[in-house]
């Protein structure tokens, strides 16, 4: 009982973040759900690679004059291999 | 143009008499009405603020300008209804009547329409093949209602499963199960991921360009009720990004799966054809060249038109061309040849023995072959192609020339295959009784009821071109225009 108590918060705060992170599917063209997980797992390790790439960007860049938001930017639009 | 026009159905009714319900009603946003001239949009109160945006929007005169987007003209309102007209493109193509490099530009067309609307702050919130038309050879996207303004932090595309279902699934079944694009007939929104898993080899549920579409998406099953979700981040740039990579994925993989090099039973025949020398096709050539600049034909239906080489012929002579034959791997030719002049030619892959039957709620959403063609064409080329219908589709002559009776307004040009031709003989199968005693005669006076005979070539291979003109010349349907 005690676990599960210690357990039922974690869960909380997860459920809540994906809730956070989703909007409803409002448009009238089936999504398709098999398709739509697909879609949310690519979007999410392209999204990863953007942050990786972030990560990279500013560590090479480390020591160098801080450069603002907008010059860093979005990394660019390449063709997936 | 009247501020007030009377759009309604009945009114509709009353002016294009059976044609009135004919189109599309399945988006709550509007209805599309076909009418003779014209394809009327109705654009219901609750999306028309947002169409009126678009149709504003920087991104519609871009789109219009570059030929992906069919034009519109607002011709009035209603009750906070709107009305749109658009030209109609002649004839319309379906998805069941195209080859794989159709559809693959459909799908490109569509890929590049989305990824320019995402930079514009809009996004496609539908994406099938029926929402495309190929206007000659070019592929245009008709349906203004796809647009919808987009969620700046929306990580996914709206349209991404049915992108899959309808563009994709159906190339990747076509290339990898041989399920012939032409089923698509029986299935409006594409295949379920879960339909080609089944019947796909292990090895092919694992390839690369098919392991996520196919394999990953039938595996994810939905829980009883869960509701639909979709993702979004807080970046707007990320998101943007994301979206992009999507649409770049989804080009690769139709490009892949589009990417076919199967010969089919026809396409290779005009190289192998061994019953005409090349006298005898110079001869051919050079008499149907001559009867096109006599005849001066507006628009031509080339009926059986193989790899295209007369279709090719009669857009040269100036004509609009609509070329049909039932063989997927010869239109393919036929296209790309096309494409890459330049012509004029609706290519549709059909059989005019078995036309395309109108489909969709109460067989009114699309029509049939024959609806689509009667009457459109100053002429029509059956060149090659009588001994396919009287031996394999065991068609009459009287049948033949009453719907050739539909077709034309003013001339047909008939290659005749006598008996004692191989072609002939070789599917003539032992039933030389019924089939074996046919002559030009009996052509001529099938014909006759509708046509009389004004030219006449005999070639060296005993094969005769006969063009027939109309006893009562029929007068000419008004053509769309954009005023």
């Amino acid at each position: 009982m005690s676990r599960l108590l210690r357990v039922f918060p974690i869960l909380v705060v997860l459920a809540g973040l994906a809730l956070l992170l989703e909007r409803p599917a409002y448009a009238y063209v089936d999504p398709g759900t098999g398709l739509l997980a697909v879609q949310a797992v690519g979007s999410a390790l392209i999204a990863a690679g953007w942050y990786l790439r972030r990560k990279i960007a500013s560590f090479l860049h480390f020591g160098s004059a801080p450069k603002s938001e907008s010059e860093q930017g979005a990394p660019k639009k390449e063709v997936e291999g | 143009m009247s501020s007030k026009p009377n759009f309604s159905r009945e009114y509709l009714a009353k002016t294009h008499p059976g044609r009135e319900t004919a189109g599309t009603f399945r988006d709550p946003a509007g209805q599309l009405y076909l009418t003779p001239t014209h394809a009327v949009r109705r654009i219901h109160p609750g999306a028309a603020q947002d169409t009126l945006a678009f149709l504003t929007s920087p991104l519609r005169a871009a789109l219009e300008q570059s030929g992906d987007l069919i034009e519109s003209k607002k011709i009035g309102e209603e009750r906070d209804e709107i009305w749109l007209e658009h030209p109609r493109v002649d004839p319309i193509s379906y998805p069941w009547e195209w080859c794989a490099a159709q559809w693959l530009a459909a799908a490109e067309v569509t890929l590049r329409v989305a990824d320019q609307a995402l930079d514009a702050g809009w996004t496609l919130k539908d994406a099938t093949p029926l929402n495309i038309v190929f206007r000659g050879t070019t592929p245009v996207l008709v349906d203004v209602l796809s647009f919808e303004r987009s969620k700046p932090t929306a990580s996914t595309w709206p349209a991404y499963g049915q992108f899959v279902r309808t563009f994709l699934l159906p190339l990747i079944a076509a290339k990898y199960l041989n399920w012939s694009l032409q089923a698509t007939l029986l299935n409006r929104d594409g295949y379920e991921p879960r339909e080609l898993y089944r019947s796909l080899r292990f090895w092919q549920r694992i390839h690369p360009d098919l392991v996520d579409v196919v394999t990953l998406a039938a595996f994810i099953q939905p829980r009883s009720g869960a509701s639909q979700k979709l993702p979004s981040v807080s970046d707007p740039e990320l998101a943007k990004h994301i979206l992009h990579k999507r649409l770049a994925r989804l080009g690769k993989q139709v490009r892949r799966a589009a990417n076919t090099t199967r010969s089919t039973e026809w396409s290779e025949y005009q190289a192998q054809a061994s019953h005409y020398s090349s006298a005898d096709k110079e001869d051919k050539q050079r008499f149907v060249r001559r009867v096109l600049k006599q005849c001066g034909p507006g628009r031509v239906l080339d009926i059986g038109a193989n790899t295209g080489t007369y279709s090719l012929l009669a857009a040269e002579s100036g004509a609009e061309v609509v070329a049909i034959d039932s063989d997927a791997g010869a239109i393919e030719n036929l296209w790309k040849t096309a494409t890459q002049q330049g012509n004029s030619i609706t290519a549709l892959v059909a059989n005019i023995a078995r036309p395309t039957p109108p489909m969709g709620w109460k067989n009114r959403e699309q029509l049939s072959l024959l609806d689509r063609l009667a009457g459109q064409f100053d002429m029509v080329l059956l060149l090659a192609v009588i001994h396919h219908l009287i031996l394999r589709e065991q068609i009459p002559l009287g049948h033949i020339g009453e719907l050739c009776d539909l077709l034309t307004r003013r001339w047909v040009l008939v290659e005749w295959v006598p008996p004692s031709d191989a072609m002939y003989q070789e599917w003539l199968r032992g039933r030389e009784n019924l089939y074996g005693q046919l002559s030009e005669d009996d052509l001529l006076l099938a014909f006759r009821p509708y046509f009389h005979p004004c030219d006449r070539r005999v070639l060296g291979n005993n094969r005769v071109l006969l063009l027939f003109e109309r006893n009562h010349v029929v007068e000419e349907r008004p053509r769309a225009t954009m005023a």
